[in-house]
């Protein structure tokens, strides 16, 4: 026992000594802000207008949202000044969402993002957007429902990820597609409509610019193209006589509805120079809605419905991929397949760029009507 | 076994010779009297009257004194041995015999129905003489003046004859002892409802009751140089290991200490590591549990004096078992052993977890828990450490304000204590009530710890990991809990690892520890007991028997 | 020959434990970022040059106990006397001494840096390293038991990591590793030695040998030891590859703990924060082991006794670690390290068996004459 006394007390006087020497800064919770949404603009001609959304926790048990904005060359000077305007440390570990005004996205975004990278605070999980107009106004703007805007946006978007309505935009994905030599990224578009925010569209973008805009129904073409989806929905306009005469609503268009889509889409490449691809994309889905009185019990009908179902879906991805290879922005990522598939393709930047807008696809959809509803 | 750490602490003051395990018809015979506890070598002297004390350590072998002849030298060496006391009762029987006993120390109906009329009876007395005829089992002779008071101690009548250097010592004691009442400290719902109380022979006694069986060996040692208590070491020959049994007595004999009072210091004193926070040694009060760990091949001790056995070796796992686990239904018993040991980590680390959150790694929060938490914490004018630490406080001074309380005013204080304090603290705004909830929730989890002992380390490890998560985080709770593993990896119980049988692995032993397993598949032996005889560590013969009958 | 080393039958452990030491040795820092040096020679084959490295590391450790079984009961610093004699002998291990050092060092300096990057900006790395001084000689003073113990522990306990790493499986793309094989053979080969910082550990068998029960059955495990190490390195590379785009992973400084920020699980974000505090007890075992493999060479150099040998090791560890500060000074560090391990790990044993059975030959021809 003497043996472990003296053995142990310089382990304890080392021991206290450390404590004394390593203490570190705390951040303590509720004495913290947490900005769970930083937007950058750009002013003028470099200056970097970063506009943060923070929660602070008063004693009176209520949060409240904070938002600061100041202008400075780097995002981090930017956090310094808007640090001289409140009352607490501003911390961005609980970091949401990260937005960018249009200015700032017809500049570049690649020094935002590597920043963003950069940092081990910021979680590579946080959603990245663009917002339509002015960022500063659209932040500073008075949303009577929304208490606290920063939470708001992040659920907006990620609910519609879930449900395939946008493109999905963590900081990881637009890196990897930004780092990926041939492959472009896409970012939601955020905007302000009366009292309320919505998803208005999608920002393609080429080498960090923004290059085109998309519709927000075109999310979901984009998705079917570049993964596999399991659960969406959507609403297709066929033409009216795909059922005969049966249709005796005056309307122009046949409106079908269809949900719970399962779709697996295969991208080979057929001509290596051209370069030639093929796209089939086979569609499992459930009808949900149809508007005409026509019986849809009979095996003939949901043969034609299908037909009609993929010529209408192929007509649409072919827009938006030409669309896509007009502004040159790969964001289906067909130059990955190109690399996949092709052995020594030694691609870079340049080389996909040149070679994309050249690109044929051809697109072959199989949908099947699994089901519709309890009544027929 | 896989490493044997060397034994230095039980260093070999005495060799075994010296200390010979008395026979089996002895021990025997010694339960068949009643109350009788303390006659440790009354049978031993009578076969060898010249040789001096030999098995005890507190005998004073610089005190040749022999017995006076003379009644009235003898009475006053007796006197002024003792310091004449005042329960000293000297009578004078006949115009040579003179008995001396101390008054409430002895039977007195069997002095006045079976030894007085005796003694008067008689004629040409020698104490030779007087130990045949008197019609009582412990009748002895001594010629030492030590023996004699020792004995008499015991709760002996000292008859002298005058005229003689002997004299005869009839053992007749007297012990008052609690009835058997139920284990306050270890109760279970299922099984029995006795626990041991402070008579060394009624536990022994209880213990034979469970296990009828020749092999149980039972020794006596006496330890303590003031206060010559005996101890029973108990163990079931044939099942508990040689090497086990030999490192219990050498450490009990080794003992060099002036006086034990509970079992409590015993196990203290003969622990591998006496600086370790962790018990290495069991302390039960439940007889069936103490038999059930007899026959799993442990050794265990008792204390004259002590409502506690001991039991070793014993092993981490086996402190958060209870012996209420055999008697549940098996998948009942597996779900309440898992929670245990899920209860474990909650009190050890979930305050600590809060307190290193909040106060460094506020991002690993998810978004929805993050406002009730910053909610609750924003009127507090603590940081979260100094918040922690006060309630944990609150929660300890209020169980042992409870503990210490008469049972009903205990529980009263822990009621409206809890109740007051609590709602009066969050209301005022020193604590915030989620963390309320996490000390509540810690200290059930403390207390769902069948073992006392055990459940007291587990409570206490707490605080120095909640400092270390208020400095350093997560970082400081790794480096706690590194070094808890290192610490319990250092540990043995009786030489055998602490840690098994995780670590050494005996996947065997680690199915019946974690899941308490169906009858046909538990492992009877404990896992550091090394049982030898295979046919012992099962239990499976006695079901496949009444498969047999059921066909 | 020397006569074996006495080796006390207390200290043995069953070879069944060799798994356990073996895996734990070998996974520790090196998890954190290998991929990108791979990944920045061998490319989309990243996957190939590890399986590579582990092939050399299986014909290593059979070297290895080829050596070991030429003596009876001897470990390498035995061997090295015997062959090399006193001086020479001495020197070899000095030299083999240091590279434990070395790796003892260069272990705590990335776990360091990892922490000051990802978890505590401003706590002082002389802090750290102390803490994990501290920890480690008390285990270390637990004797070769406790070590083991340890190895045990954190087998078991870092096995949630790879159920973890089957979260961000959501967002892989396999089109990151085809083409197979489009890399050129060199480039592979590159990568597998850009491996050698991550593979190390296994060489400590070396040192355990005479400690090991039954000696037949250790060659088994330790090569079992090295398959489950490669599985779940291979498994890492996978999910890694899969889930960065090229460039990105060339830039991703600790491509594991990344892959994990992204996980998000009801109760818990940032996974990656609690990873990292918990690495402690992953890298533990290495730095035991490296501890306890210099203490057993030293003492063939001077006797001292356990106590005394760490502590100096540790105030010795602990001096050395002030200059080196920057991640670019860390970095060159560990590529430094690498390739001395490369030396005394991979080509160092080769010499040694064509040593031993020269001088074998040599002893027998004499000996027939005799």
């Amino acid at each position: 026992m003497k043996k472990l006394n003296t053995f142990k007390l310089p382990f304890l006087l080392i021991a206290s000594v450390m404590l004394l020497v390593g203490c570190t800064e705390p951040h303590i919770l509720e004495r913290i802000s947490l900005a769970t949404l930083i937007g950058y603009d750009l002013t003028g001609e470099d200056e970097l207008t970063t506009t943060a959304v923070m929660r602070q926790i008063n004693p009176d048990l209520e949060s409240k949202t904070l938002i600061q904005s100041t202008t400075s060359s780097t995002s981090k000077g930017g956090r310094k000044k808007i640090e001289l305007a409140t009352s607490k440390e501003i911390t961005t570990g609980q970091l949401r969402v990260v937005l960018f005004g249009e200015e700032l996205a017809k500049y570049g975004l690649d020094y935002r993002l590597r920043t963003i990278m950069m940092s081990s605070e910021i979680s590579n999980a946080i959603y990245l957007a663009m917002v339509e107009g002015d960022l500063k106004s659209f932040l500073e703007s008075d949303y009577k429902d929304i208490p606290n805007l920063g939470q708001h946006i992040f659920q907006l978007i990620e609910h519609n990820i879930e449900q395939q309505n946008a493109v999905s935009s963590t900081v990881h994905e637009i890196s990897r597609d930004d780092f990926s030599r041939v492959a472009s990224y896409a970012l939601p578009i955020l905007k302000k409509e009366k009292d309320d925010i919505k998803i208005s569209g999608i920002a393609l973008f080429h080498k960090g610019k923004i290059v085109g805009t998309l519709s927000a129904k075109d999310a979901f073409y984009i998705q079917m193209v570049r993964d596999n989806s399991d659960n969406g929905t959507m609403e297709l306009n066929l033409p009216i006589t795909t059922l005969g005469d049966h249709s005796l609503s005056s309307s122009k268009y046949l409106s079908v509805a269809l949900d719970s889509i399962r779709s697996k889409r295969r991208i080979t490449v057929v001509d290596q120079t051209l370069p030639e691809f093929n796209l089939t994309i086979h569609l499992d889905c459930r009808l949900y809605e149809i508007i005409s009185n026509v019986n849809i019990d009979e095996a003939e009908i949901i043969q034609k419905l299908e037909k009609e179902i993929n010529k209408k879906l192929e007509s649409e991805i072919k827009r938006v991929i030409q669309y896509s290879q007009e502004v040159n922005s790969d964001i289906f990522r067909f130059g990955e397949y190109y690399e996949a598939q092709v052995r020594n393709a030694n691609m870079d930047v340049e080389k996909w760029s040149e070679m994309y807008p050249e690109m044929k696809v051809n697109v072959t959809v199989k949908a099947k009507i699994l089901r519709d509803g309890v009544f027929q | 076994m896989f490493f044997r750490k060397k034994r230095n602490k039980a260093s070999l003051k005495k060799t075994l010779e010296q200390s010979p395990p008395p026979s089996q018809n002895e021990i025997d015979a010694e339960q068949s009297q009643p109350s009788t506890s303390k006659s440790h070598k009354d049978d031993i002297t009578t076969k060898d009257l010249s040789k001096g004390p030999a098995n005890n350590s507190t005998a004073r072998k610089d005190d040749p004194e022999t017995i006076s002849s003379s009644t009235e030298i003898f009475v006053k060496d007796i006197k002024k041995r003792i310091h004449s006391p005042a329960d000293l009762v000297i009578r004078y029987v006949s115009d040579t015999i003179t008995i001396l006993y101390i008054d409430n120390l002895i039977k007195e109906d069997i002095l006045n129905e079976k030894i007085l009329p005796n003694l008067q009876n008689m004629n040409e007395e020698t104490p030779m003489r007087i130990q045949k005829l008197l019609p009582l089992p412990r009748v002895t002779v001594f010629d030492r003046m030590n023996e004699v008071i020792e004995t008499m101690l015991t709760g002996a009548v000292i008859i002298h004859v005058a005229g003689h250097n002997l004299t005869t010592l009839v053992i007749i004691p007297a012990r008052e002892a609690r009835s058997l009442t139920s284990p306050e400290n270890e109760s279970q719902v299922i099984g029995s409802q006795v626990g041991f109380n402070e008579s060394l022979s009624t536990n022994v006694s209880l213990i034979r009751r469970y296990i009828l069986n020749p092999n149980l060996v039972n020794e006596k040692i006496k330890v303590g140089k003031q206060t010559n208590t005996s101890l029973a070491l108990l163990y079931i020959d044939g099942v508990a290991s040689e090497q086990n049994i030999n490192t219990v007595r050498q450490r009990l004999n080794s003992l060099d200490v002036r006086d034990i009072i509970d079992s409590a210091e015993i196990a203290e004193l003969i622990d591998d590591s006496s600086l370790s926070l962790f018990p290495q040694i069991l302390l039960t009060e439940r007889p069936d549990r103490f038999c059930d760990d007899l026959l799993s091949g442990k050794v265990g001790i008792l204390v004259d004096g002590s409502s506690m056995g001991i039991l070793c070796p014993y092993t981490f796992i086996e402190f958060f078992q209870s012996r209420e686990d055999k008697n549940l239904r098996w998948p009942i018993a597996t779900f309440v052993r898992l929670l245990r040991f899920l209860a474990i980590f909650i009190s050890a680390f979930f305050t600590p977890l809060y307190v290193a959150t909040l106060t460094f790694h506020y991002e690993v929060i998810p978004q929805p828990l993050l406002i009730p938490l910053s909610e609750s914490r924003a009127k507090v004018p603590f940081p979260p450490i100094l918040e922690a630490l006060f309630l944990e406080l609150i929660i300890e001074l209020l169980r042992e304000a409870g503990a210490r309380l008469p049972t009903k005013i205990g529980q009263t204080i822990g009621i409206v204590g809890g109740i007051v304090l609590g709602t009066a603290a969050v209301d005022a705004g020193i604590t915030s009530n989620i963390l309320i909830i996490i000390v509540a929730l810690c200290a059930l989890s403390a207390f769902t710890t069948p073992n006392y002992m055990m459940g007291n380390t587990v409570r206490v490890l707490r605080f120095p990991i909640i400092i270390l998560a208020g400095f350093w985080g997560y970082y400081g709770i790794m480096f706690a809990f590194c070094m808890l593993l290192i610490h319990l990896l250092r540990q043995s119980s009786l030489g055998a690892p602490y840690m098994s049988p995780f670590y050494p692995l005996r996947l065997k032993s680690l199915a019946d520890s974690i899941v308490r397993l169906p009858y046909p598949f538990i492992i009877r032996k404990s896992p550091n007991a090394r049982v030898e005889d295979p046919e012992l560590s099962t239990m499976q013969a006695s079901l496949k028997d009444q498969k047999k009958v059921k066909e | 020959m020397k006569k074996a080393l006495q080796v006390n039958p207390t200290q043995m452990f069953n070879a069944p434990l060799l798994l356990f030491i073996i895996c734990a040795a070998q996974i520790g820092v090196g998890v954190h970022g290998f991929q990108s040096f791979i990944y920045e020679h061998a490319k989309k084959d990243a996957w190939i040059s590890i399986i590579i490295s582990f092939l050399a590391a299986h014909i290593i450790v059979f070297i290895i106990f080829k050596i070991l079984q030429l003596y009876d009961s001897n470990d390498i610093y035995g061997i090295n006397l015997d062959l090399f004699g006193k001086y020479f002998g001495n020197f070899v291990n000095l030299a083999l001494i240091t590279y434990c050092g070395l790796a003892y060092f260069v272990i705590i300096k990335n776990y360091r840096e990892v922490i000051n990057t990802w978890v505590f900006p401003d706590l002082s790395p002389a802090f750290i390293t102390a803490i994990l001084l501290i920890i480690v000689i008390y285990a270390f003073t637990g004797g070769l038991r406790v070590i083991i113990g340890i190895c045990f522990f954190s087998f078991f306990l870092s096995l949630f990591i790879p159920i973890i790493l089957l979260f961000p499986i959501e967002y892989s793309r396999i089109n990151y590793l085809l083409p197979i094989l489009d890399s050129d053979f060199i480039s592979i080969l590159k990568g597998a030695y850009y491996m050698t910082f991550t593979i190390v550990g296994f060489e400590i068998i070396g040192t355990l040998y005479p400690f090991v029960k039954e000696k037949k059955k250790a060659q088994k495990y330790v090569h079992f030891a090295l398959f489950l190490t490669l599985m779940f390195y291979l498994f890492i590379m996978f999910i890694t590859s899969t889930f960065f785009s090229g460039e990105q992973l060339e830039r991703t400084i600790w491509a594991t703990l990344s892959l994990l920020s992204i996980i998000r699980l009801p109760f818990l974000e940032r996974v990656e924060i609690i990873t990292i505090c918990f690495w402690m007890i992953i890298i533990l075992p290495n730095l035991c082991l490296y501890a306890w493999s210099a203490y057993r060479g030293f003492i063939r150099i001077i006797d001292i006794t356990e106590k005394k040998f760490i502590l100096i090791f540790s105030l010795l560890i602990f001096i050395a670690a002030f200059p080196l500060q920057t991640r670019i000074q860390i970095e060159k560090f560990n590529n430094f390290f690498g390739s001395v391990a490369f030396y005394l790990i991979f080509v160092y044993p080769l010499f040694l068996y064509f040593i031993a059975l020269i001088k074998k030959k040599m002893f027998r021809k004499k000996g027939g004459k005799g």
